[in-house]
């Protein structure tokens, strides 16, 4: 393509090093000050602009714990409370160790009484730590295992030990991203939601879902998808309903 | 193998349905709980779950009605390896008198089990014939077609509404029968679906046609009944009706000059009369298409009375409750689900789901029903309702469920009460409200049953934090396998490193090997006392070297000369100077070019210098 004449030689190669290098940084600086609006626009009570301005900071791609819980307390402020406990749920799973989220997240949960996904005996065996800590966990015991085998052979005993502690870390990593916090969990947003029996409006209703309950997305087909619901039931709902809780 | 497998699969399934199959349950409706005089309604008793044959009484002794058995029909069916059967017995009720009848409970063998049906109220009312000379609302329809010889009144169908009652109450339920009769020596060939019409009343969707021969009046006519239902939608009086119906029928044609006889033993109905056997190739049946109307029938609607219970959300008939929650032993914020089932007569499409007689501390969530109907037109049956509801605090019943309707029969409203269901709640109250401490008795209860003032949440965090830019799971994350270059490139260099090792440890096993071998030969040499004193010293300081090489890796034989060998072996002075004059004689004969040295040489400096070679080691 022929470089137009505007940015002759060395100054075409001099803007697309600064396009390349500088860009990172100036979507950075533009997102904290989004933020930092954000924030203000919420100390000031204007809540939907907040949520406007955190929503932006979302789109952008650059997420953070802190976003998404500085987004659900906005939604909780204007009583959106099934989108607070969507966000509150996303900052947990970006960082299981926030306390504010954890404690937010409670008290929207009291507010409408949504329905938890009861974990699976497993999963609360395998609570003492994430899917994240297990993966990295089964890689050094695998390649810990393979050093050992190179380095003093005819170990065996050790050899399978190794090799069995790293399927199991790899199986629990497994289960719990596909357990009732894994990637599939979605979040009740919309009022009046019911899982029925069938894909229909008239279809018998299976539970009634207050905003802010968990469901796990099972299968998707079309306006509708199937999901299993807490009190360990199955329905299908309306996907507009929910939400992923991740992105 | 798989066969085997499968069957014994099937076999465990079967043995397994069995023995958890649900006990057998008898329920007893009537097809109508009002009837006049000289009209029939049937009893059925049904028995659900059960394989084998019940003992049921071939009549019900009630003063006032004929009650006799007319047959059975059995039910299965199988739904996910699951088969449930059923057995209907029916009876037929004829009233002879008016007024109000119990059918006492029966009871009834299955099995092992004794059973029992419940109590069932008939109303009967006044015949309408009594007073009005006739059937009723039946009219006769259908002229005689012009030509066919038959008189005015002879008519070939009818049409008749039976509605068992002339009074109701507004949203009340009342059973309606729709009666089309045709001459049996018509053929119908067209009829459509009839529906009622009428203001202030809504109808429900009329049932299957079922038709029977009957004979009325002395003639005989094939009759199709029509079930349904209406419900009046304000108070006031209203006609159910007429309905007006059209049909084709084809007509046997009579000759005119056919004419009764006075003695006539078929009163009219001689199949030897038939033109067929008079004219049999002159026509024998004719088309027309006759209306066919019944009589209205007037009925009156009353406005519920005053004084519903709170719980009253217009159910109207005659019903019972049962309740059951599950689980028993729950944490403060669980949902429990309760059962209830209303079974009975009435209008179920108005029944709202019972509540909880005390709401205090319970958070509830919108129930859900289903309707099983155990009649054509769904007045009687059993509706299920499931209710969620969460303890907000430790509690340790559910409350009663409550539910009221309107008795019809009894004029007066009802209300049903569950047992209260014991529970187990663990954990802490969700949210302790601090008002509970200083107000009392009701104060307190109703701070706990309205809004609660919400927890407020914790604080904007004005720092982003950490930035990320995906949910995946660590192991679906590129960096993660790329982190694995490192210890995969620490593996490879380790692989090496050993391979190297091994190698090397080969090739220094391959030239202890060669050296070990030319010292043997070299050995055998001098033991065999042939050479010549020029090769033998020769052979002999090789053979040092060569020693001295085995035992000191690191050393190249061709390099090793007395002094070397006298320090790696550690020869004392004697043996030192003795390997000095060995290798200086090797030397002095290799080099000085006096020949092989023959002669120099004697048997014992031969035997000296093996010794010496010998003690090395």
């Amino acid at each position: 393509m022929k470089v137009p004449a505007i940015f002759p030689g060395a100054a075409w190669r001099a803007f697309l090093f600064g396009l390349l290098v500088l860009s990172p940084a100036v979507n950075a600086a533009t997102n904290d000050d989004l933020f930092a609006k954000a924030n203000t626009e919420f100390n000031a009570g204007n809540f939907k602009a907040a949520i406007t301005d955190y929503g932006a900071v979302v789109q952008s791609g650059e997420w953070s714990a802190n976003l998404f819980y500085n987004l659900g307390n906005a939604y909780f402020r204007d009583s959106d409370f099934g989108r607070a406990i969507l966000n509150y749920e996303r900052a947990l799973q970006l960082d299981r160790n926030h306390p504010e989220a954890d404690a937010n997240l409670r008290i929207a949960r009291d507010q409408t009484h949504a329905l938890e996904l009861a974990p699976t005996p497993l999963e609360k065996y395998l609570n003492f730590a994430g899917a994240k800590s297990f993966a990295i966990l089964a890689a050094i015991l695998f390649w810990g295992t393979i050093i050992l085998l190179i380095l003093r052979r005819r170990k065996v005993l050790w050899m399978t030990i190794g090799l069995l502690l790293t399927a199991s870390c790899g199986l629990a990593a497994y289960k719990l991203e596909s357990g009732t916090r894994g990637q599939d969990v979605a979040i009740v947003v919309e009022g009046n939601v019911e899982a029925r029996v069938a894909t229909a409006d008239s279809a018998k209703s299976v539970l009634a879902l207050p905003p802010g309950s968990e469901v796990v997305i099972l299968q998707e087909r079309g306006d509708w998808s199937y999901a299993a619901l807490p009190n360990d039931l199955r329905g299908w709902i309306s996907t507009k309903a929910v939400e992923k809780v991740r992105l | 193998m798989f066969r085997r497998i499968l069957l014994l699969g099937f076999l465990t399934t079967a043995a397994c349905e069995i023995g958890l199959a649900d006990p057998p349950r008898i329920t007893a409706v009537l097809t109508s709980s009002e009837v006049v005089v000289g009209e029939t309604v049937q009893l059925e008793i049904q028995i659900d779950n059960t394989r084998a044959s019940a003992i049921t009484p071939r009549a019900i002794d009630v003063p006032g009605l004929q009650i006799h058995y007319t047959g059975e029909s059995t039910q299965m069916t199988m739904r996910n390896l699951s088969v449930s059967s059923s057995i209907t017995y029916s009876y037929t009720i004829l009233p002879e008198k008016s007024g109000t009848f119990k059918i006492p409970s029966q009871t009834i063998r299955v099995g092992k089990d004794n059973l029992q049906t419940p109590e069932l109220t008939l109303r009967v009312g006044d015949s309408p014939r009594a007073t009005a000379g006739g059937r009723g609302n039946r009219t006769p329809s259908g002229s005689a077609p012009a030509g066919s010889g038959q008189n005015a009144d002879e008519k070939i169908a009818f049409a008749e509404l039976l509605v068992p009652k002339k009074s109701a109450y507004v949203g009340e339920i009342i059973p309606v029968v729709l009666r089309i009769g045709f001459k049996s020596r018509t053929q119908l060939r067209e009829l459509a679906v009839p529906q009622i019409n009428g203001q202030g009343y809504t109808v429900q969707k009329l049932s299957e046609g079922e038709k029977n021969l009957e004979t009325i009046d002395g003639q005989s006519y094939v009759v199709f009944t029509y079930k349904t239902a209406i419900s009046a939608a304000r108070p006031g009086d209203f006609q159910i009706g007429p309905v007006e119906e059209k049909a084709n029928v084809l007509v046997t044609r009579r000759s005119p000059g056919v004419r009764r006889r006075p003695f006539d033993p078929f009163n009219g109905e001689d199949p030897f009369s038939d033109p067929f056997f008079s004219m049999p190739f002159a026509g024998l049946m004719e088309q027309h298409e006759i209306n066919i109307k019944s009589d209205p029938v007037p009925l009156e609607v009353k406005p519920l009375p005053a004084g519903a219970p709170a719980s009253f959300s217009g159910a109207i008939g005659s019903f019972t409750m049962t309740a059951e929650a599950n689980p028993k032993r729950v944490q403060v914020g669980d949902p429990i689900t309760i059962k209830a089932a209303i079974a009975g007569r009435g209008n179920f499409d108005r029944m709202n789901a019972p509540e909880l007689s005390d709401e205090r501390g319970w958070h509830k969530y919108p129930p859900s029903s289903n309707f099983k109907q155990d009649d054509d037109v769904g007045i009687s049956g059993t509706k299920s309702f499931e209710l969620v509801v969460s303890p907000n605090e430790k509690l340790a019943t559910i409350p009663p469920l409550v539910f009221s309707y309107f008795d019809p029969a009894k004029d007066r409203y009802i209300t049903l009460q569950s047992d209260a269901m014991p529970i187990t709640v663990e954990g802490n109250a969700q949210s302790a409200p601090s008002v509970a401490g200083a107000a009392t008795g009701a104060a307190a209860a109703s701070n706990l049953a309205g809004t609660q003032k919400p927890q407020d949440i914790l604080h904007q965090i004005s720092e982003p934090g950490n930035i990320v830019d995906t949910f995946a799971p660590l192991y679906a994350r590129p960096g993660f396998w790329l982190a694995q270059l490192f210890p995969l490139t620490l593996v490879l260099g380790l692989l090496g490193w050993k391979v190297r090792n091994v190698r090397a440890s080969n090739r220094a096993a391959l030239r202890a090997a060669r050296l070990q071998h030319e010292k043997d030969e070299l050995l055998r040499k001098l033991r065999r006392n042939r050479l010549a004193p020029r090769d033998y010293f020769s052979d002999a300081s090789r053979v040092v070297q060569l020693k001295t090489a085995l035992k000191e890796n690191n050393i190249e034989p061709a390099t090793v000369d007395a002094e070397t060998a006298a320090r790696v072996f550690s020869l004392d002075p004697e043996q030192s100077e003795r390997m000095r004059r060995l290798f200086a004689k090797s030397d002095e004969l290799r080099y000085s070019g006096g020949g092989s040295g023959d002669g120099a040489l004697t048997s014992n400096g031969r035997r000296e210098a093996l010794e010496l070679i010998e003690s090395l080691s």
